[in-house]
């Protein structure tokens, strides 16, 4: 903008700003294009369905012939003590993940980041992802077959007579085992991102430090981590506003195996008390709470991160 | 498939359907958008809409149907297909008329274009079925969005484990009205439709009114019972016929489990055992106790037995560790590689295909189920409905439409024996099928295009029959079950269609988890009374006093 403003053409001077941005950014809007198709169509328009929050929602009369029931069933979902149930375990695994799950990638990125033979970089950068493309079914599978009561390592313990260890229906260890898979299924997808931003730091800032004999930790003090900071801060805000999902299937596929009281989160409550029992304007009220909650947490990180002096989602 | 085994999804049924299959009364109460009539179906109304029963005795079967208690009945067997399969309809039943229908489906679904089978049996019946089966598993997450668009296919079939979710009471309202062409003697211009027992009819009619198409199961349908590894008692030196109460099945937990070998005695058995703790299981849920008072069955002192039974056999390691852990899905998995001994299952299990797995797994393989088991020398079974699933034609199909319909389905109704049978179950002989022994085998091709769909708009009375060519195992169910039907009884309710208020829909859900619990050691049994107490305040009181007023009104279809 400044660039165009201090070195005005014959054009420029002629046509509307409008025009002139259109002409300049054209390009980029038609990009932009289909994303926002996609995002209206997906996002948008089903939002629509949010009213059912407010109805007695009967899939025969629709929308507009269910009777308005006002905040009767935000009432009777705060009244229910196992919709908090299901909220306090939500928060706790999202707790256990970030103080657990988080630092991991960055650690990860910057150790492949150290790794300076190129082959051995793609290896272990392919071994690590590979887990992400997993449904959760096959992951949560995986994990049975070898930690289950009957699986590699129980049988191996049996075989040499020593006590079993059944972790995968323990109610008590049940945040940790999910963090546990997810830091085995993500870790690897979740560097990507700070390979890139490790990538952008100037070289020269490493050479010179080690001219003026900074050792490895000095360097990774003063050069690395302030150079992916910005970064980091982006991820914690954007994982902060989803700190409400902590995946839907994952938690799905194990709520038989350690009960309700270990595994309920909010969207597994959705799910049995909306959609499995048919009543959908109470499975869109919690939804719907927690989406309004997720951008408070958003707005709310975001704004500490531009206390800090951070740029956050976006820049002030 | 034929492989596909109907009744095991039966077993689903528990995914919180709230509709009883059966017919009698329906009302729908508490729904946002009430349907017109009452749903008062008298004993005398009922008797007026039932079609007239023609029985069919085409063929005779190599092992005769047994007639039990309370009018249940085994399945007739056949060890051969009849050499000379007779026609049973005259003429092209349809007119050239196009339909689009749709039918769950457990397995792949086949390609419709290229498919010989398709194109065989749309030639026979003389019209086009535009087939569109869906997957079985997800029907549920289908079904309302079909219902809510209002985007039905001409003909649809519907279990009666996913009305539950559709307010059925009210969705039914969207299908024709079949009575004016099968009430009464009407049926008779569908031989083959007539041929269906009354029992089956009984269970398609809703509001008063007849509207289905019945997929019948058998003469008598359980949900489910125990089954043993024959091969792995013997090797043991166990007789399964000295296995009669619950302590015997516990000490056989003892004697089977190995785990440092891998195995256990027992898988999931917990919903079998409803047959010997005398709770009943999905669809059947209330029960008349001794008082006459109506109970549900988590208000029944037997499913307290059983959870006592089951926890304690799962605190002594007899039961797999992938059963506790929820994952049920590899149950049969388990059950052929030997790494479980005894299990539960729905009679379907019971076949030629599963004999031909597990000896692919084991060659000594041998699926045997118990005699009927009791706490009492005293055994007893509940019946489901005979039929289960029920297909329904579009309320905007005009008379005519509905005419070429209803001579489709007498085609697709063609008993075991006919020509048309091996037409609509097999496809072509030699394209889709061959004779192997006297029983048509699905070829590879077959395999791959023949599917249940057309047999999931209409069942006819289905024997068994020899599968994969495993003649023994028709011997050994045709006997089980001859055994089997002398314990049958009605439940409560029985042969009624009741959609329950829509309000106690969530009620059960805190039940269906803390029985979890207690079945996998997690929580005490003690838990059970307060979880119990909850769910009589959230609304148990309420159901109980629908269905005592339903029983006022229109009896409890014992």
């Amino acid at each position: 903008m400044t660039a165009l403003q201090s070195r005005p053409t014959r054009q420029a001077e002629v046509a509307p700003v409008k025009t002139r941005r259109w002409r300049r950014d054209r390009s980029l809007l038609i990009m932009v294009v289909p994303a926002v198709v996609l995002l209206f169509v997906f996002n948008y328009i089903p939002m629509f369905g949010t009213t059912t929050a407010f109805q007695r929602y009967s899939i025969y009369a629709g929308f507009w012939h269910s009777p308005w029931t006002g905040f009767e069933t935000f009432r009777l979902m705060f009244a229910d003590p196992l919709f908090w149930a299901s909220l306090e375990n939500t928060l706790l695994i999202s707790l256990v993940q970030l103080v657990l799950f988080f630092p991991i990638p960055i650690a990860l990125a910057m150790l492949l980041h150290s790794i300076l033979s190129t082959r051995i970089r793609t290896i272990v950068q392919s071994v690590v992802y590979l887990p992400h493309f997993f449904s959760w079914v096959l992951a949560v599978t995986i994990f049975q077959q070898m930690l289950g009561g009957a699986g590699a390592l129980n049988q191996f313990l049996r075989g040499n007579g020593l006590a079993t260890w059944d972790v995968m229906t323990n109610p008590d260890t049940f945040k940790l085992l999910v963090t546990s898979q997810v830091i085995w299924k993500e870790a690897g997808w979740g560097i990507i991102v700070f390979l890139a931003a490790l990538a952008a730091i100037d070289s020269q800032l490493y050479e010179a430090a080690a001219a003026d004999g900074a050792g490895r930790w000095r360097r990774m003090w003063h050069i690395t981590l302030p150079g992916i900071r910005g970064v980091i801060v982006l991820m914690l805000v954007l994982r902060l506003g989803n700190v409400l999902t902590v995946g839907f299937e994952q938690m799905l596929v194990q709520r038989g195996a350690v009960g309700r009281d270990a595994a309920e989160v909010l969207d597994t409550y959705a799910y049995f008390y909306g959609v499995v029992n048919a009543n959908f304007s109470l499975g869109a009220a919690a939804s719907l709470f927690k989406g309004v909650l997720s951008l408070l947490f958003l707005l709310a990180a975001n704004k500490v991160a531009h206390l800090l002096g951070e740029d956050g989602l976006y820049r002030r | 498939m034929n492989s596909f085994d109907r009744r095991r999804f039966l077993g689903l049924a528990g995914l919180g359907a709230l509709s009883m299959a059966g017919g009698g009364l329906l009302t729908a109460c508490g729904d946002a958008k009430p349907s017109g009539g009452p749903g008062t179906t008298t004993q005398d109304q009922l008797q007026k809409l039932l079609p007239a029963y023609a029985p069919n005795e085409l063929v005779k079967a190599d092992i005769p149907s047994v007639t039990g208690a309370n009018g249940f009945f085994s399945n007739p067997a056949f060890l051969k297909y009849p050499a000379s399969p007779v026609t049973t309809t005259s003429g092209v039943p349809g007119k050239g008329g196009t339909y689009t229908t749709m039918t769950p489906l457990w397995g792949a679904i086949p390609s419709a274009s290229g498919n010989a089978y398709y194109a065989a049996v749309n030639k026979a019946i003389g019209a086009t079925l535009k087939l569109q089966p869906a997957d079985g598993n997800n029907y549920d997450k289908v079904l309302p969005t079909l219902f809510a668009g209002d985007k039905l296919p001409d003909w649809v079939q519907v279990p009666s484990w996913n009305m539950g979710n559709l307010g059925f009471a009210d969705a039914v309202n969207k299908f024709a009205d079949l009575g004016p062409y099968l009430s009464g003697d009407a049926i008779k211009a569908y031989p083959n439709l007539a041929a269906i027992p009354t029992s089956a009819w009984q269970c398609c009619i809703w509001n008063g009114k007849l509207f289905g198409l019945p997929v019948y199961y058998s003469g008598a349908t359980i949900a489910g019972t125990i089954f043993h590894r024959k091969d792995i008692l013997a090797k043991e030196g166990i007789n399964p016929d000295d296995i009669k109460t619950p302590d015997d099945l516990a000490e056989l937990g003892k004697q089977l489990t190995s785990a440092a070998a891998g195995r256990w005695a027992f898988d999931d058995v917990f919903d079998a055992t409803g047959q010997i703790f005398k709770f009943p299981v999905d669809p059947n849920r209330w029960v008349i106790d001794e008082s006459g008072k109506i109970i549900h069955r988590y208000e029944t002192p037997g499913i307290l037995a059983a959870l006592e039974w089951y926890q304690a056999q799962a605190k002594a390691g007899h039961v797999h560790p992938d059963a506790l852990a929820d994952k049920n899905q590899e149950a049969k998995q388990r059950f052929w590689s030997g790494k479980v001994a005894i299990t539960g299952d729905g009679p379907g299990a019971w076949k030629g295909d599963d004999a031909k797995s597990g000896k692919a797994a084991n060659p000594s393989y041998e699926r045997q189920a118990f005699k009927l088991l009791s706490t009492d020398g005293k055994p007893q079974i509940w019946m489901n409905p005979s039929a289960g699933m029920y297909s329904f034609l579009n309320a905007k199909l005009s008379a005519d439409q509905i005419k070429e319909c209803l001579s489709i389905a007498n085609y697709l109704a063609a008993p075991y024996g006919s020509a048309e049978y091996l037409t609509v179950n097999f496809g072509v002989e030699g394209t889709d099928y061959t004779m192997v022994d006297g029983n048509p085998v699905l070829t590879e091709r077959g395999s791959k295009e023949v599917a249940t769909t057309y047999q999931f708009l209409i069942t006819p009375i289905s024997p068994t029959t020899v599968i994969a060519g495993q003649t023994q195992v028709v011997k050994d169910y045709a006997a089980w079950e001859a055994d089997m039907v002398k314990y049958a009884a009605k439940p409560a309710f029985y042969g009624m269609n009741v959609t329950e208020p829509a309000q106690y829909a969530n009620i059960n859900q805190p039940m269906v988890d803390l029985i979890k619990d207690i079945r996998y050691g997690r929580k005490p049994v003690s838990a059970y009374a307060d979880g119990l107490k909850t769910w009589k305040a959230q609304g148990g009181e309420q159901l109980r006093a629908f269905y005592e007023d339903i029983r006022s009104k229109y009896g409890t279809g014992q």
